[in-house]
């Protein structure tokens, strides 16, 4: 995959993986709040969980 | 020799570019001492059974912070200067803007938005410690992404932002984030607090107080002194490098690092010896350190050294009464931060009031004066207060936010960490529990 926004050092700006590519950059950035976010929910339900078992409701 | 002229232009020009990223590097990685010692603080303010729990939550703040900010909180930071509708000129902060990743045209925004971020995570380090010992981790990852990269963020763009309306309607003056950081973190956590509840055997049924000894004061006093050190990268990233030019503050007033070398060490004292007079003990002293710091914050590149003394003495003084009045009014806070960082940064923000009112501002913005500071105060202490209190009452709603009380009696470590802090201590609860898988 041919990631480089850039084909020559000279007068480049943004250099970033995928710059040039606003799709991309969007899709990578959508996953990465998706991840970020997302592990809260599952650690708010494995906390859950957990006090469950400890209180001897589950 | 007009080639070389040229040349060398260029190259001097280069020369100040790259020292201004050094500078703001540093001032970051110096930073990061902050949250190793608000880490070893919190750790050491815990109960042996609740170490780690407290360790990781604090671990968390910082991670959380970090991609948090990058996907809104600097935008928010350029696009809510005027109020609450957005700025085009914020649109070089949105997660996709070609300033936002490595660009050999913007030498600049990585390593401000570096030096902001730690403040941020500072920001939420200090709600961290307030609510130990009971809170949910999740309820606390969403409560810190909404105080660093949210809350304080909004209030740093209205009061410390060259186009902030604080500045330019009231001419506000906070260099050291006495109330951008200190005073809405301090209400920030007073509005959890008063959802989340003190914690299990904190109060008596006649209503009277139990102290709940941290386990390990040794490393609350070295987390503390950490702090200190990270606060100069912390106070360096809040002054602005001119290559070439001199000092200013992030309002553009002309401003020198000597100013915050006097200051920043004699207020440290001040707060020291004023809770030392008044409390005799190390805790308080060193947490007398950090108030000192914040009641001559918002001035520091002003005040005549020894009135930052007397400052930081006001700092150290106050801040145990502050918080003997909190715990009479059922408020456990675990190690202070309403009184430490929000009472004291309160006076700090008025003291700029009372004793540097006058200093001119850039452009068009009033001088310095006490009702500036005083509505200044006031907007800090909301900003903090409201998104505590209505997320943390949302999140009680919905039976997220607290611990369950079995649970914290049993001891937080045992019910979410897999390790053991003190696997060999005598005495300490092996349990035959292990953690939830």
């Amino acid at each position: 995959m041919n990631s480089s926004p850039i084909t020559s050092w000279e007068g480049a700006g943004a250099y970033f993986t995928f710059a040039d590519s606003p799709g991309m950059l969007y899709l990578i950035l959508v996953l990465a709040v998706i991840m970020c976010f997302g592990t809260i929910v599952l650690a708010a339900k494995h906390e859950t969980e957990a006090f469950k078992k400890i209180e001897g409701k589950d | 020799m007009e080639q070389q002229i040229a040349e060398l232009t260029k190259s001097g020009a280069m020369l100040g570019t790259v020292q201004l990223e050094i500078f703001y590097w540093w001032c970051t990685a110096i930073m990061i001492l902050i949250h190793a010692g608000f880490l070893a603080y919190e750790m050491g303010a815990s109960r042996a059974k609740n170490v780690l729990a407290s360790g990781m939550k604090n671990i968390l703040a910082f991670a959380f912070i970090v991609p948090t900010f990058f996907f809104f909180g600097w935008w928010i930071y350029l696009a809510f200067p005027g109020g609450f509708i957005p700025a085009e000129a914020g649109n070089v902060g949105l997660p996709w803007a070609q300033d936002m990743g490595p660009n050999l045209k913007d030498n600049a925004t990585g390593v401000f938005w570096a030096a902001f971020v730690l403040f941020a995570a500072t920001t939420a380090s200090i709600f961290s410690g307030a609510v130990i010992e009971r809170i949910r981790v999740s309820a606390f990852i969403i409560l810190a992404v909404v105080l660093g990269s949210g809350a304080w963020i909004l209030a740093a763009s209205w009061g410390w932002h060259p186009e902030g309306w604080l500045l330019t309607q009231f001419g506000y003056h906070d260099v050291g984030c006495a109330g951008l950081i200190h005073v809405v973190a301090g209400f920030f956590a007073l509005g959890v607090l008063i959802n989340l509840g003190p914690r299990i055997g904190k109060y008596n049924k006649d209503g009277t107080a139990n102290e709940l000894r941290p386990h390990n004061i040794p490393m609350v006093l070295i987390g503390l002194m950490l702090i200190i050190v990270g606060f100069f990268g912390f106070l360096g990233g809040c002054a602005i490098l001119n290559p070439g030019a001199q000092w200013t503050n992030i309002y553009g007033q002309p401003m020198t690092l000597s100013a915050y070398g006097f200051n920043t060490l004699m207020c440290f004292s001040g707060g020291i010896i004023g809770a030392w007079i008044t409390t005799r003990d190390p805790f308080w002293m060193m947490s007398g350190a950090l108030a000192g710091i914040f009641v001559a914050a918002a001035g520091l590149d002003l005040w005549y050294p020894p009135l930052a003394f007397l400052l930081g003495m006001v700092g150290g003084i106050i801040i145990k009464p502050g918080n003997d009045f909190l715990v009479k009014m059922g408020i456990d806070d675990s190690v202070g931060a309403v009184s430490v960082h929000g009472f004291a940064g309160v006076i700090g923000v008025l003291a700029v009031g009372v004793f540097a009112a006058g200093y001119p501002n850039p452009g068009d913005a009033p001088a310095t004066s006490f009702m500036g500071q005083f509505v200044g105060v006031i907007v800090m202490i909301l900003c903090g207060f409201i998104p505590g209190y209505v997320v943390s009452l949302l999140l009680k709603s919905i039976g997220i936010l607290r611990v369950p009380d079995d649970v914290q009696e049993l001891g937080l470590d045992l019910a979410e960490i897999p390790s053991k802090a003190y696997p060999e201590a005598a005495g300490y609860r092996s349990g035959s529990l292990a953690p939830a898988e």
